[in-house]
């Protein structure tokens, strides 16, 4: 019989759903992006065209004041500055499929996600807590992405509050805890959804649930021997 | 032509709502839909330019708040979104759906178009 090991798991899962499954995570991600990249473009060219509409009057000998130009030279600066910051997003997202399995700063990638997901209509907003230590876990980077954004995901729609804040404790050598609160009822719709149970088995990791108050905490190995078949 | 543009994108829509009076238009804004409805509530409009993906209210679902209480109202979306999801019970093949960045010309002969 064989052990319940990572690697065991990983062989047992059906890879062609769990290819499936990080396609689709990431053609989810890439298309809030591009919306986001699309509304900074509608702005930018709205104020391009006002601009243009500005130059029609002048030569009509119309007179406006300029700060008017000053204005929109800012808007279209701080979409451009905006539009940076969107595309340093998705190339760090990008690059996070480069190695299977590395060492990773947690809180880092939840900063990372938390921002992809804030480009979604429904999201809301979350609170980090301040956690001062640098707790390296060895993990498949784009598996935990995939999982903790399923779960915002999950959270987001559960609740019409703005009031998500997630926390890490580090209560001994062999997990990290990242724990989700909030004004949150129920989660059961969307909380372990299969997508997030294939994941949580392959990371190995646990998660419970509470509810009044709503707490929704992860396991997290601080090692998990991957071995993913394929890559 | 009395019009109100609803998007979340308030820069984007105030921008949008200053070109068109440039061009005779009489757009008022909204940054979503509870303060659209509200909006509609108290002025009546030819046309609603509605954002699909807003927080709250969907662009979909304010369609049908508008048209309960203004059954002449016409719509144009407008989406940032490569694709547009059908399976939204709000969807209507038969709505006009423009995609971000807009052509203005094209909203503007589109909202004529519809309006006639």
């Amino acid at each position: 019989m064989k052990e319940n090991t990572t690697e065991n798991i990983i062989n047992s899962v059906n890879m062609d759903s769990l290819d499936a499954e990080g396609l689709k995570f990431f053609g989810q991600v890439t298309a809030a992006i591009s919306h986001e990249l699309k509304n900074i473009f509608a702005i930018i060219s709205e104020t391009t065209g006002f601009l243009n509409d500005l130059t029609q009057l002048a030569r009509k000998g119309e007179k406006f004041d300029l700060s008017i130009l000053e204005n929109c030279n800012n808007s279209i600066a701080e979409e451009i500055e905006r539009g940076f910051h969107t595309i340093r997003q998705m190339n760090k997202f990008a690059h996070s499929v480069d190695d299977p399995v590395k060492e990773i700063d947690v809180k880092a990638y939840l900063e990372l996600v938390v921002k992809l997901t804030q480009f979604l209509s429904f999201a809301k907003k979350v609170n980090i807590l301040p956690f001062e230590e640098s707790i390296p876990v060895t993990t498949s980077p784009f598996l935990l992405q995939s999982l903790i954004y399923h779960v915002l995901c999950c959270l987001y729609k559960s609740t019409q509050e703005d009031e998500i804040s997630v926390c890490f404790e580090s209560r001994d050598d062999r997990h990290l805890h990242m724990i989700f609160s909030g004004p949150i009822q129920d989660v059961s719709d969307c909380f372990p959804s299969p997508d997030i149970k294939r994941i949580l088995d392959i990371l190995s990791i646990e998660s419970i649930v509470e509810s009044e108050p709503f707490k929704l905490e992860m396991s997290i190995p601080k090692a998990v021997n991957l071995r993913i078949k394929g890559i | 032509m009395k019009v109100i543009l609803v998007d979340d994108e308030k820069k984007f829509i105030n921008m949008l709502a200053k070109r068109l009076k440039f061009r005779g238009f009489d757009p008022i804004v909204a940054v979503n839909g509870e303060e659209a409805i509200k909006i509609a509530s108290e002025t009546q409009f030819e046309v609603a330019v509605l954002d699909i993906k807003m927080p709250g209210i969907s662009g979909l679902q304010l369609k049908r708040e508008l048209a309960a209480g203004n059954p002449d109202l016409k719509f144009i979306f407008v989406t940032g979104h490569g694709a547009i999801d059908k399976d939204d019970d709000n969807f209507n093949p038969n709505d006009i759906y423009l995609s971000k960045p807009l052509d203005i010309e094209i909203l503007i002969s589109t909202m004529k178009k519809i309006v006639k």
